[in-house]
């Protein structure tokens, strides 16, 4: 047998910009076993929901990661009002899926610039995050904020999209659309890239699924499956359809967030096209009864599945996020022994890590 | 003045460090190393390496298990160095100030040195900041600038 | 109100998950919540592709040992040692057991989901 040795990836690694760490064991300069160890992030906020009051914890649940910050806000309002159950007005829904999916443009944007970084395929990194800004210029002009939106709350939303604003929001998305396509067609062409993605990192669809893996990761395994086809918001009138591949490598889930990233901007547009006229805002009756319910949302790392149990103060008697990298790490186990040295940082990408998420 | 010192004020070479934030400023630091922001133009260079480091950039509370690998990392800078907190809770705790498993602000373990508010920090501020730091590290090292 | 709820004990926990092991369901996550004397655990699945989900839902007494499902589904790993660091949970036969250090530290504050206030260290003050 060859000789064995152990090593941490991570908490400080150039690929991860948060901190995780894998005790990683190899033979020669095959992976042969994986350890997770968790907690650097780690802060309590489960907690923390149920000591705040409940329209307080919007601030806290967007903080439980700053890339899918929105999402998590407008999913909290979302398993709020269930408990009562309340009904948003039908422009808040449209302003919710909006912000979701610009959420998701952004975030999708940002990972393929991780992805070219992991590579080593710097000048494409850098032309990501310069398309990237242009999507966040238009969060800030609308929402007032770059990272941490805040744009839902309990009942509705905050603020309303004007004539003017839609205008430039469009103008800007087909900008982004263009550019953003024939930066695709490059990476889905290289050769490079095919070379360190191709057969990396598999998992067949029956692995995914035993695995309890979710979003892009799952659908690259070819299983149709994403939240946003329950419905909840807008997105029963918009007419989505999940984005599939089927080779399950890190090539595929590449292919998928990329079309997801196009598909979103879609969404948008349509999204825009259709929305009513009217309130973006109903102020919830009385407080959060006592009643529990469950939601799941797609975050644009995959199906985010929350919990609440009110118990008719204003705290909530439980709240629970389970997040989808938490769901995606065990797939690592899976995935990583058998690979090459060089390949863990590419395949360790792929499921798009969210460390802050995971831990909470 | 010698070489050195000058070029530390000229080029500093930053470390960014990740505690239990919640992304948000880890994105924006990264976002200003990319073209809109670019402070490599300024000379300031993002590295992985604390031997290598003239700033230390933290965001996020410190919690009880980074608090050990933060400090080891600082112990790790050589001489003179600065520590940027970046963001409301590398600052103070922030909003996540009554969870329980956070210490507090980056202050409960490190010296710091310039503290960039903001829920999260824009680039510009966080540039502003290691701006701020440089004026004092000239100081530091006997360079007026 | 959550859907498709079904109560169950602790005996009968691995056969049920097995059931749903072996019609390709997906594990969802658990939800562990304290009853002040009593754990309740819920287990979520969802059927793949599927909209609708199925849970199951147990009630223990608080010293009361579990049995793990990672052996069925390796993916409860990590939470089953998060309900175990939260809650003191006792799960038997964990896939891989951080002993109480998944996402707390040494000197984290124990048990700090727990209600009763004397029990958990700082309890978020
Ligand atoms: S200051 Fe705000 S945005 Fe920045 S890491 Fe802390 S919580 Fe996140």
């Amino acid at each position: 047998m060859a000789p064995r040795t152990v090593a941490p990836f991570g908490p400080q690694h150039p690929v991860l910009p948060e901190p995780i760490q894998l005790k990683i064991t190899y033979e020669n300069e095959k992976v042969v076993d994986v350890v997770p160890a968790l907690g650097y992030g780690h802060r309590g906020i489960e907690k923390a929901c149920e000591l705040n009051e409940y329209p307080k914890n919007i601030h806290l649940v967007e903080r439980i990661c700053g890339i899918c910050s929105c999402i998590h806000g407008i999913s909290y309002c979302e398993t709020v009002e269930r408990l009562w159950p309340l009904e948003v007005p039908p422009r808040a829904k449209y302003l919710r899926v909006i912000y979701s999916e610009m959420s998701r443009l952004h975030s999708h944007l940002l990972w393929l610039g991780l992805l070219c970084d992991a590579l080593g395929f710097e000048s494409m990194f850098m032309q990501f995050w310069r398309i990237r800004e242009k999507v966040l210029d238009i969060l800030e002009a609308t929402s007032g904020h770059r990272v941490t939106q805040s744009i839902s709350v309990v009942g509705g939303v905050r603020r309303d999209i004007d004539a003017e604003q839609e205008k430039t929001c469009i103008k800007v998305l087909q900008e982004v659309k263009k550019e953003a396509e024939s930066l695709i067609n490059v990476l889905a062409s290289d050769p490079t890239v095919k070379a360190r993605t191709v057969g990396k990192g598999v998992l067949t669809k029956e692995q995914a699924i035993l695995l309890g893996i979710n979003g892009p990761h799952l659908r690259a395994s070819g299983v149709k499956e994403d939240s946003r086809m329950l419905g909840a918001q807008a997105y029963s009138e918009l007419g989505f359809e999940p984005i599939v591949e089927t080779a399950g490598d890190c090539y595929a889930r590449a292919l998928v967030r990329a079309r997801e990233a196009l598909q979103s901007i879609e969404l948008q547009l349509e999204a825009f096209s259709k929305m009513p006229e009217g309130e973006i805002f109903e102020r919830p009756k009385g407080r959060p009864p006592a009643n529990e319910v469950t939601y799941r949302a797609e975050q644009p790392r995959g199906e985010c599945f929350y919990y609440a149990k009110g118990n008719g103060t204003q705290h909530l008697e439980r709240f629970r996020v389970r997040t989808p990298t938490f769901a995606n790490i065990p797939s690592l186990l899976v995935m990583l022994p058998g690979c090459e040295l060089a390949d863990v940082p590419v395949i360790v990408l792929s499921i798009d890590p969210c460390i802050s998420c995971t831990e909470r | 003045m010698g070489i050195i010192q000058k070029s530390q004020v000229k080029s500093p070479w930053i470390m960014h460090f990740c505690n239990s934030s919640c992304n948000g400023c880890d994105i924006e630091v990264l976002a200003s190393l990319t073209p809109l922001y670019d402070v490599e133009r300024f000379g300031i260079v993002n590295m992985g390496n604390p031997k290598h480091a003239d700033v230390l950039v933290v965001t996020g509370p410190v919690n009880y298990r980074t608090a050990r690998v933060l400090k080891n990392l600082y112990d790790q800078i050589p001489d003179p160095k600065m520590v940027i907190a970046v963001g409301a809770c590398a600052s103070t705790g922030g909003v996540f100030h009554n969870c329980y498993n956070i210490l507090g602000g980056v202050d409960k373990v490190l010296p710091v040195d310039v503290y960039v508010p903001g829920c999260a920090a824009r680039p510009e501020a966080i540039i502003d900041g290691v701006v701020l730091a440089l004026q004092k590290l000239s100081k530091a090292v006997g360079v007026a600038k | 109100m959550i859907e498709n709820l079904k109560e169950i004990t602790k005996d009968t926990l691995l056969q049920e998950v097995q059931k749903f092991a072996d019609a390709k369901a997906r594990f969802v996550t658990t939800v562990c919540s304290d009853l002040g004397d009593k754990l309740e655990v819920t287990y979520y699945f969802n059927y793949s592709p599927g909209v609708d989900m199925s849970a199951m839902r147990m009630v223990v007494d608080k010293n009361e040992e579990v049995p793990s499902i990672s052996g069925i589904y390796l993916a409860a790993v990590l939470v089953e040692n998060e309900m175990f660091e939260q809650y003191g949970l006792k799960v038997k036969g964990m896939a891989i057991d951080f002993g109480g250090l998944m996402l707390l530290a040494k000197d984290s504050p124990v048990l700090p989901m727990v209600k009763d206030k004397a029990a958990g260290g700082k309890g978020g003050e």
